[in-house]
């Protein structure tokens, strides 16, 4: 009941991340780089809950993401629905590896893996608009744009994972089985 | 047993993903359409929110100048500093409405339909912003956005209320372009990547020994079978260069895309 409790909560987040993102005007100082906050929760989902509900919420996320990004010009899609979804689930199920060290308490873990995941996905994104529209464009502008979202997972996900934690959804520590 | 379990998890939500990733551009728009449309009274609220926000940074940011200019004019009449104090805000929101509402006068060839920019897209890399306008009000896809200074961009998704609207300064909004005071035509666009601060244009395919000075207007060419009208203000001539076979312009806009608010749809001809 607890891990379906959860599910709601960080898909709610999630979609409400979505929304306030739009508000969040672009880092002058940081060649106008802007704030990503679904990783932040959607790392947090990954690492805590079992994996079926891991990957129905990387599911959700990745076409809640596609649906707000999903670009049309001259009639065609620039990136198609479905790439975020493939991208999110492979992630979960990488994440899934290290949940035993987050269930510990390791809160660095989800840091890290939000910062890494934010940069991989708008990486991601760079490569395949380059793709589609040719010619490889690579300045001090592009790289500040895909690391700053990265960096601001990393510093804000011990905020969401100390705010959860006092909220109660962070789980007690388990023994680890010894072999 | 489980390991295999959560394989098979994971094969049937990347192939439920493949086939998405099929499904026609159309059928993908709707999705969108209606994903917008349920956004919609969040974004409403979040856009209230920031409107009352802005408003407070501004008074703040007003009694800062006012302080400046106190010490400034400090041998001006006090009564009309203080007035001016007061009234400052009010007659700039005055100003941008009254020559909103001049334009929307003066423009007798086009039908045009008020819109207000409600957010902003917060994707790295594309340039679209939602207006607080949807099918609802008439507006289609492919509408020509534009102010009372010039081009905004197009419409590309429509939803009940609201629309995407990708605006000029994105690489993928190709535009028809003439120089004033040429013959010289080229593609306007955006650049891939640029700073949000001083969005930046770049013309292609002019002629390589094209004449063209800095400051020289950019409008829309209105090509047959185009989506833009044609005579609409794109920006100004700030450099020019030749490459291998073609000329390269690139052009401050004219629009103050960062900042811009209020903008009008162009719903066809009257």
């Amino acid at each position: 009941m607890k891990n379906v409790t959860i599910f709601f909560s960080l898909l709610v987040c999630i979609f409400l991340s979505l929304i306030i993102e739009q508000f969040i005007p672009p880092l002058r100082v940081f060649g106008s780089a802007r704030v990503d906050l679904v990783p932040i929760f959607f790392c947090y989902g990954a690492l805590l809950l079992p994996f079926p509900f891991a990957i129905l919420l990387a599911f959700l996320t990745g076409l809640f993401v596609d649906l707000s990004t999903l670009q049309f010009s001259g009639g065609h899609v620039e990136i198609a629905l479905g790439w975020s979804i493939f991208f999110y689930v492979l992630f979960a199920s990488l994440l899934q590896g290290f949940r035993p060290f987050f269930l510990r308490g390791r809160w660095e873990v989800h840091a890290f893996a939000s910062g890494i995941y934010a940069v991989l996905f708008i990486t991601a994104q760079f490569v395949m608009i380059t793709f589609r529209r040719g010619g490889i464009e690579v300045s001090p502008l592009v790289i500040s744009k895909i690391l700053v979202p990265g960096s601001i997972c990393f510093l804000l996900s011990p905020v969401v994972y100390f705010s959860a934690k006092m909220m109660g959804a962070m789980p007690v520590k388990r023994r680890v089985r010894q072999y | 047993m489980m390991r295999h379990l959560n394989l098979i998890i994971v094969v049937a939500v990347l192939l439920v993903a493949v086939i998405l990733s099929t499904i026609g551009a159309g059928s993908m728009h709707a999705l969108k359409s209606r994903f917008i449309s349920n956004q919609a009274p969040f974004v409403e609220a979040g856009s209230a929110i920031k409107k009352k926000f802005e408003a407070t940074t501004r008074g703040i940011k007003t009694l800062d100048q006012l302080e400046e200019e106190n010490s400034d004019l400090i041998t001006q009449n006090k009564e009309l500093l203080a007035e001016n104090q007061l009234l400052r805000g009010k007659e700039e929101e005055n100003q941008k409405l009254r020559e909103a509402l001049d334009y929307l006068k003066k423009d007798p060839k086009y039908k045009l339909l008020p819109a207000r920019i409600v957010s902003r897209d917060a994707s790295a890399w594309w340039n679209t912003v939602k207006i607080n306008r949807g099918f609802e009000d008439g507006v289609d896809n492919d509408m020509t956005v534009i102010t009372e200074t010039g081009l905004v961009g197009k419409v590309t998704t429509v939803a009940k209320n609201e629309s995407v609207v990708l605006l000029i300064t994105d690489e993928n909004c190709k535009v028809a372009v003439k120089i004033a005071g040429t013959q010289e035509l080229g593609i306007l666009s955006g650049k891939r990547v640029q700073s949000a601060d001083k969005p930046e244009l770049v013309i292609n395919y002019l002629t390589k020994n094209a004449a063209l000075e800095p400051g020289q207007e950019v409008f829309s060419a209105g090509v047959s079978g185009g989506i833009f009208p044609p005579e609409i203000k794109l920006g100004k001539i700030q450099s020019f260069h030749t490459r291998e076979l073609d000329g390269q312009a690139i052009v401050t806009p004219a629009v103050d895309i960062p900042n811009v608010e209020d903008v009008f749809v162009v719903m066809g001809a009257k």
